[in-house]
Parts: structure tokens; sequence; C-alpha cells
């Protein structure tokens, strides 16, 4: 801690609380010193602070001591009153301005950071003018009635040698009249220390006059009581001096080279020691001596325990006057007065023993007499001497808060007087480190004028800078108040200064209110200021203000437009706020190797793709044996690990633009900021002129080569939009490079309402960019993510797929044409195509195959092409046949076939590979990626049993179940086929009657049956026979128009989709051969609502794969024997040779046990339903008509009345039981004999079939009983 | 009446501020609070004043200002409340019993899973149930 002296209050003390001089001169000795550009008083001035005087002092006590500083306070006469109070205010605003002016400069610079004001040394926290502005301050209240020590000490008569008459002059000098008022009233002892001098002007005046003059007064006056002063010795009057004492003392700079400029080295010399002289010689000795003779009255009169009792009683008796408002007015002589003196003298002699002791005794007085500002003012200066003489801080503090609420209770006059006490009370605290409670101070003292309110807040928020630990929120507020203040009194500048001092506090905070609040008042004032562009600085940061009211954030908006347009520029701001870019959105779509027909297709999951091309893109090391080679030439080392792309064609950036405030803003002209520079190892290898590398050394300055896009080497797109409030909006943006080298996306950068230019650089954040290998390159740094290869144009081969329908119903069947383009001049060959869902699309064998109208050219007897698929199955890579390759700008159709095959969604990826001719380039292939989405709705569903027919070994029963799941429409069906040329199928009914309205409606179920035959040769299992007539496998399930040909199933499209469909359908048992496979053929009837699906299905189709034959057991058999047998029983009884042929239906070798059953059906059987049928039959009368039906059902239905039980049974005459074993799919016939003795119908059935399977492991066995089968037979005649 | 309250986070970030007054006073609440984040850091630093009360979360009158008084709470995350009045007279334990039901709301509205910690409380439920326990607190 300083030592209370040394602190910036003792330093104060000292200036202030000293001895006045007052000085009386006439008009010729200012004149005489106004040569110098300074007055009298001011010439003397900076010869009245002496720091080392060293003149010993003895006041009360016998102790001699010596002074060392000392100061003397001139004044003229008629200074030496209170100051107006205006005049005074006046002088304290022009102070405040002209500070302001001065730092006006620096307002430009950024604010300094808060680290930046904490590490400063104490001293250069608070502006320098503080202190000045304070002086002032307590000038104003200079020469108070209730105050002692500006009372003069001290007389100084000037009279110049040239008047007329000195001596008279002196003495007319003194004359009462013309002495201050407060002299003249009583305030102050008029009976002063005279000091009378004489000034000779050495350009003007002769020595002889002045000699006698000064002869005279010494004569009149004493000898000691008067001086001479030579002065203006220089006869030129330029002279300069090196240190001019004036300068600090006068403000104005301009004539500072002027002053003292006809003063010599040796008249400054004389001046100071005149006043060293006039000080210690006269000056201090007569206080000392005064303060001798007032102790001695003092004691005599009031110390002592007397006295005192004395004093108190006399002042009891004085309660019964009634109080003026300003308490008694004590003149000089009185004894309160004196004893202040006392301490006053006392205390610019710096014996505060001595004035403490006196303002002591004088305190209780002036309380008694309830005279609140005398007792305040004691009060005050015994803080200070106890302050000033370090003791007790705590008594210090005690009547510094003591003179303070006095003051303050005396109301507005006492304010001022307040004032100064607080300052001093807070320089006190700030001495002392207490610097919470100094800023507590100021804030008390703000008062109610703002101006200077102002100054007092802002010294407060100083001091919570200098507590420790720093208190910067208070620091900030308080700032932020004092700034406000500043503003309501018009001092821009100041209020800037605080404002700025306070963005300091609020910058890294989250407070956002506050923050806005203090951006856009200091760039509001910034503005007014004349500071545009710093105005629109602080502005832009209020930008993003969306948590603010919409009322708030137009009026933010409209100002900062307002200022922006009077800048008259457009500002580029690096990082502006409004509309805000979202960069995790940033996604770059470029083209390499890989093309994209569209945009969906671009945004597709690069692995998706991958796993499409991993068969058709010849991997790194097979694709190019020299890749070694080809790496290192054509990719610098540097390059290889960033993206490629191809000269013409565009890079896309996506880029979401958030609006985050509830206005809709502008945004015009947006585009990349790009930089394309040659490519520094093609200058090496290539001898490229520098008309490429023009950019290249332009790349300072690159964000201007986008405004310059007209000639540049790339073209950008610019795009303007409107984000409503709160809107996001992704936006595409893209630029195209002409030429190779090395292209950089930089950033972005777009207008804002008209006005401003924003400017946002991609540099800090990872990118998610779509590249090369389909890895996010997270491991390269984000702007090798942006930089791009570019690479010598290639042809780059478009594709589309016309009329592909977005929605359709499952099994719609369309043909549809692929179109690829190549639109440069070099062509490509060696196409080849894999398609995602090779069940659904289907490549046409022939370029234009079609001839003939659409579903027309599917029906029988059109050109058959019947072309086995070699590439079936394993891989669907589709190649193109070799000899198409595409010139350069021509385009190819190709057909493609697409059947939806399941409902649902679906998303087609086609990708299309294909190699450059005639380039020599990195890039020796390419690909082009399509992707569409289709949704496929449900339509007819289908569901088929098929039954072994009873009678007939080699024929199936089918029962098929169609139901319309389509929402609205209705499906005509127009034909059912079988797959292969095993099974030929027919119908069982005429369709008119199973579906009279010839449609299907939505939602309507309907079943059909169908009979199927196995066509194949028995024993010829294996191989296929083209023995039925393909013909045969079909059914028409159409009455009207006859001549419509039936679909040809074996036909391209149709057999290559049930090939696929056969692989998904995938039944696990692929190989059995039991198994149909139905194609059924609709149509969609009229549609009810036409646009409900926007291309109407010509055909349909729906697969049904594996149907397998429903039996439980693995066998079918039949007998085979003829029906009616004429017989005469008159001769012999009938024997019958029956043949029974079973089957073997399974996959496993079969043995199989038949056993006749013999007995006779009345007696017990265990099975009375096979007995009950057995047996013999009523002989119907229509014998000629018997109804031969292989119909089971409706044998079964027809049961014979079970009392017909007494026929002559017959006798299974052959063999009882036999035993064979059948080989898989294969037949066995077993020769059977029964004897008849009668005619009759006699049921065949009365055997069981016992059979074991054994296939694979599986063992299974089962017993089957005979079917029903009638024999009749008749007596011949 | 509480005109406004307010949650500030361990580095004096505001986690929920919320005056409850009808005029345009805002920005000097916000103020205030910013404030009286000194006062708590002040507190907290020198605890010799409260020596016996150490371990209570509640740090009492912050400072009372021309026409407010504002009190602070420290939770054990050195998360701080603080809560301006206009009301002068003023129980304590009023006061302590405020924030402590303002501290069960605070700890509900962080124990959401999708709150983030350090991140502003844009909890409805939050400012619902803040308001609902101002407005029954009157002090008066």
């Amino acid at each position: 801690m300083v030592e209370p002296v040394n602190s910036p209050l003792g330093k104060m003390l000292l200036e202030e609380v000293s001895p006045v001089v007052m000085v009386l001169c006439t008009p010729l000795v200012e004149e005489t010193f106004l040569k110098n550009g300074l007055s009298f008083v001011e010439t003397l001035k900076p010869f009245c602070n002496f720091s080392n005087i060293d003149v010993p002092v003895r006041t009360s006590s016998d102790q001699l001591y010596r002074l060392k500083k000392f100061t003397l306070r001139l004044f003229y006469a008629s200074d030496i009153r209170q100051p107006n109070v205006e005049v005074a205010k006046q002088r304290l605003e022009h102070v405040i301005t002209q500070a302001g002016e001065k730092d006006f400069q620096d307002l430009k610079s950024d604010p300094p950071q808060i680290s930046d004001i904490l590490s400063n040394p104490e001293s250069e926290i608070a502006p320098t003018w503080f202190q000045y502005y304070n002086k002032e301050l307590i000038r104003t209240l200079s020469f108070s009635e209730h105050e002692a020590f500006d009372h003069p000490v001290a007389c100084l008569l000037v009279v110049s040698s040239k008047d007329e008459e000195p001596i008279n002059k002196f003495v007319d000098l003194f004359n009462t009249n013309r002495l201050p008022s407060l002299l003249n009233d009583g305030a102050m002892d008029p009976k002063i220390l005279k000091h009378y001098l004489l000034v000779h002007d050495n350009q003007g005046a002769t020595t002889e006059r002045t000699s006698k003059v000064l002869s005279e007064m010494r004569g009149t006056f004493g000898n000691n009581e008067c001086n001479l002063l030579c002065t203006n010795s220089s006869k030129e009057g330029n002279v300069e001096h090196q240190a001019n004492p004036w300068a600090s003392f006068k403000s104005s700079a301009s004539a500072a080279g002027k002053l003292g400029c006809v003063l010599t080295g040796d008249d400054i010399v004389e001046i100071k020691d005149l006043m060293q002289e006039f000080t210690s010689r006269h000056i201090i000795p007569y206080m000392e001596q005064k303060v001798r003779e007032l102790n001695q009255q003092i004691s005599a009169t009031r110390r002592g325990l007397k006295n005192q009792f004395k004093n108190l009683w006399w002042r009891k008796g004085k309660d019964d006057v009634p109080d003026s408002t300003k308490g008694p007015m004590y003149t000089f002589s009185s004894t309160e007065s004196q004893i202040r003196i006392l301490g006053d003298y006392a205390f610019m002699l710096h014996d505060y023993e001595l004035a403490l002791s006196s303002y002591r005794l004088i305190s209780t007085d002036y309380k008694l007499d309830k005279a609140w500002k005398h007792y305040a003012g004691v009060q005050e200066m015994m803080g200070l001497a106890y302050f000033i003489s370090d003791q007790s801080k705590k008594e210090a503090e005690y009547c510094m808060e003591n003179a303070f609420s006095t003051y303050m209770k005396l109301g507005k006059s006492g304010f001022q007087n307040a004032t100064r006490c607080g300052l001093w009370w807070a320089e006190m605290l700030k001495a002392r480190d207490q610097h919470k409670e100094a800023a507590s101070v100021y804030f008390r003292i703000c008062g109610e004028e703002p101006l200077h309110a102002a100054v007092m807040l802002e010294q407060a928020s100083y001091c919570f800078v200098l507590t420790k630990p720093a208190m910067l929120h208070k620091y900030g507020f308080h700032l932020v108040l004092s700034g406000d203040h500043y503003k309501n009194c018009d001092q821009l500048n100041h209020a800037i200064r605080t404002y700025r001092s306070a963005i300091s506090v609020y910058k890294s905070t989250t407070w956002s209110h506050i923050k806005d609040h203090v951006y856009f008042h200091i760039g509001q004032w910034y503005a007014i200021v004349g500071m545009h562009d710093v105005a629109v600085r602080n502005m832009l940061k209020v930008l993003d203000c969306g948590y603010q009211s919409k009322a708030t954030q137009e009026i933010f908006l409209r100002d900062f437009f307002d200022i922006v347009k009077k800048t008259g520029t457009k500002h580029e701001v690096v990082g502006l706020q409004l509309p805000i870019i979202d960069i995790s959105s940033l996604q770059v779509i470029y083209e390499d190797h890989r093309t994209y027909a569209s945009q969906a297709s671009a945004l597709v999951e690069e692995s998706i793709w991958q796993s499409l091309e991993d068969d058709i893109i010849p991997s790194l090391n097979s694709g190019k044996s020299n890749w070694l080679e080809l790496q290192s030439k054509l990719l610098p080392k540097k390059y290889r690990e960033s993206n490629v792309c191809v000269a013409g064609e565009s890079v896309k950036v996506d880029l979401e633009f958030r609006n985050p405030l509830l206005i809709s803003t502008s945004v015009t002209s947006v585009f990349l900021i790009c930089e394309l520079t040659a490519n520094p190892d093609d200058l090496k290898l290539v001898d490229k002129e520098p008309s490429n590398s023009s950019l290249g050394p332009e790349s300072s300055t690159e964000h201007n080569l986008g405004t310059t896009s007209g000639f540049s080497s790339f073209t950008l797109s610019e795009v303007d939009f409107t984000l409503g409030g709160g809107e996001k909006k992704l936006v595409r943006l893209t630029v195209t490079p002409h030429e190779e080298g090395i292209l950089k996306i930089a950033g972005v950068r777009w207008e804002l309402s008209g006005s401003i230019v924003g400017v946002h650089y991609f540099q800090s954040v990872p990118v998610k960019a779509k590249t090369a290998k389909g890895r996010r390159k997270n491991k390269l740094t984000p702007t090798d993510a942006l930089k791009f290869l570019v690479i010598k144009n290639l042809p780059r081969l478009e594709g589309s797929i016309d009329h592909l329908p977005g929605k359709l119903y499952a099994g719609d069947l369309r043909h549809l044409v692929l179109e690829l383009k190549n639109k440069s001049e070099s062509p490509i060959k060696n196409l080849k195509m894999k398609i995602s869902h090779p069940r659904f699309v289907s490549p046409g064998n022939h370029e234009e195959e079609l001839t003939t109208e659409f579903p027309d050219c599917l029906k029988k007897g059109h050109e058959q092409n019947i072309v086995q698929r070699e590439t079936n199955g394993t891989n669907s890579v589709f190649a193109f046949p070799k000899d198409v390759s595409l010139q350069g700008d021509r385009s190819l159709r190709w057909p493609l076939w697409l059947r939806a095959a399941i409902p649902g969604t679906i998303s087609l990826y086609f990708t299309i590979y294909y190699e450059m001719e005639n380039v020599s380039s990195v890039m020796k292939y390419r690909t082009l990626r399509m992707h569409y989405n289709l949704q496929v709705l449900p339509s007819l569903e289908t569901s088929f049993e098929i039954t072994p027919s009873p009678s007939r070994l080699q024929e199936f029963l089918v029962r098929m179940d169609i139901v319309n799941r389509a929402n609205l429409d209705c499906f005509q069906i127009q034909q059912l086929s079988t797959v292969g040329c095993r099974w030929g199928i027919s119908l069982l009914q005429p369709v008119d009657t199973i579906l009279p309205s010839k449609s299907l409606l939505a939602g309507q179920a309907l079943s059909f049956f169908f009979m199927i035959k196995d066509c194949r040769k028995s024993g010829t299992e294996e191989e296929k026979t083209m023995s039925l007539p393909p013909s045969l496998t079909d059914v028409k399930l159409v009455t009207q128009d006859d001549d419509e040909k039936l679909f040809d199933i074996v036909n391209s499209p149709l057999a290559s989709f049930h090939e696929s469909e056969r692989s998904c359908q995938g039944a696990s048992d692929k190989s059995s051969p039991n198994t149909v496979d139905f194609i059924l053929i609709s149509r969609l009837a009229k549609s009810s609502n036409p646009s409900a699906v926007p291309y109407l299905p010509e055909i349909l189709s729906h697969h049904s794969c594996h149907n397998s034959i429903r039996s439980s057991n693995p066998l079918s058999w039949s007998l085979d024997c003829p029906q009616t047998i004429y017989h005469n029983f008159a001769t012999s009884l009938c024997e019958i040779k029956l043949n029974l042929i079973i089957r073997n239906t399974s996959n496993g070798l079969s043995s199989v046990t038949i056993d006749t059953v013999d007995c006779l059906p009345d007696t017990a059987a265990p099975t009375p339903s096979s007995v009950n049928q057995s047996g013999w039959r009523y002989v119907p009368s229509v014998t000629e008509e018997m109804k031969v039906t292989s119909d089971v059902m409706g044998s079964r239905l027809d049961k014979p009345p079970s009392s017909m039980e007494s026929s002559p049974p017959f006798i299974w005459s052959g063999l009882s039981s036999t035993k064979v074993q059948i080989q898989p799919l294969s037949t066995a016939e077993i020769p059977l004999q029964i004897s008849v003795f009668s005619p009759g119908i006699y049921n065949l059935s009365s055997f069981t079939l016992k059979w074991e399977v054994s296939e694979h492991e599986n063992a299974s066995s089962g017993t089957c009983e005979g079917y029903p089968y009638y024999l009749t037979v008749l007596q011949s005649e | 009446m509480i005109v406004c309250v307010a949650v500030v986070g361990h580095q004096n970030n505001p986690l929920y501020i919320q005056s409850f007054t009808e005029a345009d006073d805002a920005l000097k609440l916000h103020h205030i609070v910013h404030c009286s984040l000194d006062v708590i850091d002040e507190r907290v630093n020198n605890p010799k004043k409260s020596g016996t009360t150490l371990n209570e979360a509640f740090l009492g009158l912050l400072y009372p200002t021309l026409n407010y008084k504002v009190y602070g709470y420290l939770t054990n995350t050195k998360v701080k409340f603080i809560m301006v009045t206009t009301d002068l007279d003023v129980r304590d334990t009023d006061v302590r019993s405020f924030f402590r039901k303002f501290h069960a709301a605070y700890v509900d509205a962080v124990s959401n899973p999708f709150h983030v910690p350090g991140k502003k409380i844009t909890s409805r439920t939050f400012a619902e149930s803040v308001s609902n326990i101002v407005r029954s607190y009157t002090f008066n």
C-alpha cells in the first residue's frame, strides 16, 4: 500500500489544501506578462510547487520539523469568491467534451479484451481525464464560507515600474472597495500578510526609474516586504524553452511554443527565486506565527476542563435561539472560526495532530449549534487528517461517512459538498484498496444530473475492475448505466467509449438480451458520429436475434439497413449471421467416374451403388494392369486423395440457409466462391501456357474471382430466394469448371436485401461430401474435401427411362424405353447394365425390337423369339451387344420390360457402365446411375390348389382362388397358362358360368376349377419333351372376340420374368418336378377412375410358381380294365383280368404291398364306409347308357342305399398279396384278377395298398383304401 | 411480488430467465440478475461471514437496490438461482421455502433425458411450474 501522502489523495490534498495567495496587480503588469501569452498568475504558477522547500517549522509544540513539500495557490482577488454554479457547470461540461474529443480516434478500434483490461496496471484502467475532472469539480466549491483553507493567507500587490505613481497604485490596489466581498463581509480575515512586488519590464522601462521606485517602495512599506521582479529580458522574443514549465498548465497546445517566449532562463530563475523566498521567508513564518498565536488564545479560552464546562453551559443557553436553516453565521473573529482557522493552518503546515485536536474541539461546538454544514466540513477535514497522518482507518472512514451523510441531509445545497466529500472519501478507500466500497461511494454521489452521474458511474465501474477479484458483471453494468447517461447528455463519444468497454465484458457471455442491447446501441451511436463502418460491424452482432420479439427484430433490421445504406458501399461481411448457414447440411455432389441421371439418384447411399456395381466395374488391379504408371503419372501424389471432377461438368453444393428471424428476408445472388488454379504438375508435364495459370497468382483475391465469372475459367450459378420467418431452405449452388486444374470451393457469398454482402468460408467444419469411393472422406481435412482435381473433358452418358409410371398395379407389364445419349464428341463402348431388381425389370434383346403395338406383340403368331437366356439367374449383368457403341452426339434407345412383381414401394437402381474410346485419361470408364421409385399397388392375388384326380392317373384338379385386392379397379381375366410343356390345362366349366360379369370387381373373390394333365411320357422324366403343342398349355378365360390370340408365355419378357419369379418365389424343393407354374394374364377392365393410375396398364401377368400337388400319399393308382363286360354266365364264371397301375409320385423308392380283401361285406368289417361301398349294386334299368364318370365327388354323393347287401360277391382270384418296389416317379403295373359269378355292378374297391417310402432319410409309411371302381358285368346273349 | 427468477449455470451462463412484470423492463432485470452474479461469487469465495451456514444453499439477500431485493441460492452443482422481488418486507424463511420449491422444479426439468446439461432450459412444464410457484408467493 502506498503511503497516504504519496497516494493520489495525498497529492490532491497537498495541492488543494494549501495556502492561498491573493494577487492584486495593475493592468500594466498584466500587459507586461501577456507578451508571453500568459497572465501574471499563470506565469508564477509553475513555480508555486515546491517538492523540497526544506523550511523548519515549529507550531504548537516545541518540536521543530521541516516541511518538504509545499504548494501555494495564487488567485486574483477577483477570483476569490464562490464560483457561479452555472459557469462551473459549463466548465465541467467543457472538460468532458474535450476529453471526449481527445479519445475520439481510439473508438474506431475493436474493443479491448477483458483479459487485457485486467492485466493493465491500475493507473491505466481509468482514463486520466477523471483526475482533471475531479479537480475541477472540487474547485467549483472553493472559497466556501464554512471552510478556512481557502482563506487567503497573504496578499501579493504587484505594480509595474511603468505605472504612474507606483506607490499610490500599491495603496489603491488594497483599497477595500476592490477587495473580494468575502473579505469585506467578515467571512475572511482581511488583515493578512501583504507583500509588494515591483515588476520591471526590460523591454519598455528604464532601470533608473525602476530603482528609484523600488527605493521609494522600500521606504514606504518596509525593506522586507518589497521585491523587484525583472522580466522580459529577451529582446527578440523567440526563446524556446526545452521543458516548457507552462505547457502542463495551459491546455491549448497551439500556443505552447509561444509561452514564455520573451523570458530568458535568467528571468525564470528570478521568478523561481522570488517565489521560493516569498514562501519560505514570508508565508510559512507568518502562518507559523499565526498558528502559535491562535493556539495560545484557544488554549486559554477553550482547552482545559474548566473552559469546556463553561463553553458547554454557554452553548446550552443558546439553545433557545431558533435555528436558521443555514445555521448561525460565524465571522472570522468568532472563536469557532478561529479554531477552524487554526486547524486548517495546522493542516496546511502538515501538523496533523494539532489540526485534528482543533477540529475535534470545534466539531462538538458546531454540532451543538446545529451548524450542520460547518460540522460536516470539520468532520471531512478530520477524516482527511486521519487519513493523511495514517492514523485509525476506522476513524477516518467514520468521519467521512459522517460528513457525507450530514452534507446529504442538507439537501440540495449540501449536495455539491457531499460530492467533494465523496470524491475524497472514494480516493481514500481506493488508496486503501477498498475499491468496492469506493465504487459504492461513487454510486452514492451520482445525483440527479445525468452528466455528473455518468462520470461518477464510470468511475465506479473502474473501481469494480480494480477489486480483487474483479467484479466484471458490475463493471459492465455500471458502464452501461454510465453510457446511457452520457447518451442523454449528448456526450456520444463518451457513451460509445463506455459501451465499447462494456462489450468486452459481455462479448463472450451468452446473456444475449444484454448483448443485443449493447451492440445495437453502440452501433446506432457510431452511426450518429459518422463511423458507419464500425457501426455496421457492431450491428452485425445483433442480426441473429431470433429470440427477440418481432417488433425488436424489425427495429434492429431497419436500423441496420439504414446504417448500411448510409455507408453507401456494399460491405462484404465475413460470417454474416443472416441468414444462418447450416454447415452440417453442406453436401457436395459431383461426378467423377460415377455419373448420375437425376438428382434423386445422386442422393442414394453410395453403398447401394457400390454393391450394384461390384460385378461390372473392373477392379483396380485387374482393370488397370498398368496401374503403377497410370496412377503415378496422371495423378500427382498429393492429389491422389483429392476428389476428381471433369471439366465442363458442374459440381453441385447443397447448402441450407435458415432465417433465424420472424421477419422474412430476401437473399439474392447467392453463389459459391471458387478458385481454379492450374495444376502445378501439369505445367511441368505439358507445356501449358500461362493462359491457364492466369488465375493462379490471384489466390489472394480469390473471392473476387466469383464476380468476374464472365471471362474466368469456371461458371457459377446464382440463386435468389426469400426466406420467410424461421424458414429453412436448401439451396443448390453449382460451379462448372471449364479448364483443367485444381478447383477449390472456398465459400459462399450472398447479398442480404440487396445492401450487404455476406461471405462464409467453408473451413472450420468437417464436410459431408459424397466422394469417390463412397466413403465420407473424414480423414481428409475439410478443405481437401472441397478441393477437386479437374480433369479433361470426358464423354458423359445421359440416360432416362421414358414413361416410367410412378404408380402401378402389381403384375403390370410395361414396355419401356431406356434412352441413352452421348452428348460429347468421342464415342463410348462396352456398355453394361445392371439392375437392382431383375424381378421387376428385364432388358430387351435388340435395339428397337418392337415393331408392333405393345400388348399384341406378346401374342402368339408374332415373330417368336424364344431366346433362352443364357445369363439367367446367376448374375443379372446385362451386357449390351459388342457392336453397340455410342458415337458422339447420338442416342441409343433400348427396350426394357417392366413388371411390377410385388406390391409395395420399390426403389429401382440402374447402373450403366461404359468405357471411353480414344481418351487417354485417368478415367477409363464411367458409370451412369439411375434411380427410380415405384409404387406398386396390390391387384389380383391368386392361389392354387392342386389335387390329384382320383380317376385318372395323370390328371389333376386345380382350384384357383382369385381375389381382387385393388381398391377401385376391376380386372378382366384373360388367360391362364401353365409353364413348360409338361402340363396341359383345360377348363372344367365354361367361364361364363363362373364369371358372368366378365370382370372381377374390387374386393371380389372367386374360385375357378381347372384340370391339368401331365403330358410327360412316363419313364422319360427328366427330359423335356416337346410333345405337347404349346397351345394346350393355355386356357383362354375370355369368351368374347374369339379370334383374339392368346399370349405367348414363352416369349421373352414373360418367360424371363417368369424365370426371375421362379427364383424369387424360391421353393426349396426346386428339383421337385411335381410342381406347376401358372401364369395368369389379366387386363384392367374399364377403369372407374381414369386418373387413379396415370398410364392404364395394358396387361397384367401374375406368376405363381412351384404349386405342388397336394396329396397325402405318395402313390396314385388306377385300375385298368373295361368298364362293361358281357359274359355268358351259363357257361362259366367270369374271370376278369385287371391291371392296377401304381405310380410313385414321391422322390423316394417305395415298396407297395397290395392286399385284396375277399371277405364278405355282411361279415363284420373294420371300416363300415368302405364295406358299404363294396359289393353288389342295383343295376340301373338303363343299362345302355351307363354313366361313366370319373367324378369322385359325384359318385360319393349318391351313396347307394346301405340295405342293398344281398349281392353275390366277387372273389379276388389272383394273388391275394403282392409286394412291389417302385422306383421314384415311375409306375408299376400289377395284374389282378377277379372272378364274378353273376351279372351285376361290382365295386372293386376292396383292396388296400400299404406303402413304405424311404425318401432320403425320412421313411414314411401308410395305408390307402381303394377307390370305388364300378365294373358292370352283363349277361351276354 | 416476485418480478424475476433466473437460473444461471456454473459458468455464469443464463439457463433460464423469466420476468413476471407487465412493463418492458426485461433488460433491466437481466442486468440486475447479471450483476448479482458478482455478489454470489463474492459470497461463495469469502464465506467468513456465514460460518454457521456454510453448507446451506440459500445465500440470502444479495443486495438491495432502490426498488428491488435480490436473493440468491446456490445448488451443489454450482447452478445459481436468483430471485428479484419488489417486496421490501420479506422473511428469510419464505424465501428459503420458495427456493426449495424452485430447486425441486429445476431438478425435475434437468432430469429430463432430452435436456442437455449446460443448455438453456426450454421445458414448458418447467416454465409452468415456476410461474405457479412464483404466483403462490407474495411475501406479504
